[in-house]
């Protein structure tokens, strides 16, 4: 079969099998296949979704549902390595080709990979690995007007609630800061933000 | 409350028998210091040439620790209001003598109260880093920048007295939420500029 880019691993038998039931698709079949498999590509989430899509492709076109999530199974490998391994459009489909698409069908299949590619590498960036990521602050501040030991205060004071995803749980950090203590965060976050921007 | 306090201020004149200026001064400065559990000991140490017995001392020391807190309490600054304070028949000198260490006291006293309030855990202090991650498991080749912020929290003072607890957190931020972030806390910068010129 050659050396493929998307994968260093023999590919499974069935694959080349599957391919050529892909070939004797229509070109609009193809199509509206190729439709339903990037729209589950780009919202990994819709499972179900796209279970009931591909079971009503299967009886509009007179295909058995098996061998179609067979073939389905065979097509997403490559885009999912290809999208791990950052390839181009025309890797991509010079693996289709090697497989044994045929070259219409796997060009058009290059071609809704370029279009879709930058949706699924911010779906892959956004899956890597955050330590204790950051997802919701929420803040109150207000007038001390008093306390047990001075009957008339008047400071302000500063109150912040962060929400962090600690691995499948999130917690809650509370804490206090004196105004002083506000300007120099603010300052140094102004700071960040400009770092992070001449990195990007 | 001034009735309640005759006999305390009766407790003060023990202090007629300190032996320098400097030992009432230190002697004040203690006694508002100290939280009323811990003016048991400050009566054991301070006073065995104060107080003919313990229980004298004790009422010194009480004494000297209510009249601070009642002054620094209700903000009086003036020495007249000080002054007044005190029963008619008490010592002079020794009114005036308290009411100068009082006086020279008082805003190192409010600070401290203040430092020592409830509160929330106290934000201490702050460091941040900014990383590119290059790779990852589900990309191979990227080039993010996420930055990674320190933050060293200080449970209540009152809780942990004389040994804090600090803890540190850090956090991850990407370049989204750093934005949000900003975003409201510009929002609080305008809102306390908005207080301020009122």
């Amino acid at each position: 079969m050659g050396l493929l880019n998307f994968t260093r691993d023999p590919v499974p038998e069935a694959v080349s099998g599957d391919m050529q039931s892909l070939n004797q698709l229509s070109a609009q079949q193809f199509s509206a296949l190729t439709e339903v498999l990037f729209r589950f590509l780009t919202e990994p989430k819709e499972v179900e979704r796209f279970l009931t899509q591909l079971s009503d492709f299967a009886t509009m076109n007179k295909i058995s549902l098996g061998p179609l999530k067979n073939i389905v199974k065979s097509i997403l490998l490559v885009p999912n390595g290809a999208l791990k391994r950052n390839l181009s459009s025309e890797q991509v489909r010079a693996d289709f080709i090697a497989l044994g698409l045929s070259e219409e069908k796997a060009s058009y299949f290059a071609e809704q990979w370029k279009a879709n590619s930058p949706t699924l590498t911010r779906l892959a960036v956004g899956q890597t690995l955050m330590i204790n990521q950051l997802i919701d602050m929420e803040w109150k501040f207000g007038v001390t007007a008093g306390s047990s030991e001075l009957e008339k205060v008047g400071s302000i004071f500063l109150q912040l609630k962060l929400v962090i995803k600690k691995g499948s749980q999130t917690e809650n950090v509370y804490m206090e800061l004196t105004l002083p203590q506000f300007y120099s965060f603010l300052h140094e976050m102004e700071r960040v933000k400009a770092s992070l921007e001449s990195f990007s | 409350m001034a009735a309640a306090r005759d006999g305390e201020f009766a407790a003060l004149q023990s202090l007629l028998k300190a032996p320098s200026r400097d030992a009432v001064r230190q002697l004040c400065q203690e006694c508002f210091s100290s939280p009323p559990a811990g003016l048991g000991l400050l009566a054991q140490r301070a006073c065995p040439g104060l107080a003919a017995d313990p229980e004298k001392a004790e009422q010194l020391v009480s004494a000297l620790h209510n009249l601070t807190r009642h002054v620094v309490y209700h903000g009086l600054t003036r020495a007249e209001d000080i002054l007044s304070l005190f029963p008619e028949n008490f010592h002079q000198n020794l009114k005036n003598l308290l009411t100068k260490i009082i006086l020279e006291n008082i805003s190192a006293w409010r600070n401290e109260a203040q430092a020592s309030q409830i509160s929330l855990p106290q934000l201490v202090d702050m460091d941040w880093r900014v990383d590119i991650k290059t790779s990852s498991d589900s990309i191979s080749r990227m080039a993010v920048p996420t930055c990674l912020l320190q933050l060293k929290i200080k449970e209540d003072v009152a809780l942990c007295g004389n040994s804090p607890v600090v803890s540190a957190l850090i956090v991850e931020l990407s370049k989204e939420t750093l934005d949000t972030m900003l975003e409201g806390l510009g929002r609080i910068r305008d809102q306390l500029s908005a207080v301020a010129n009122k």
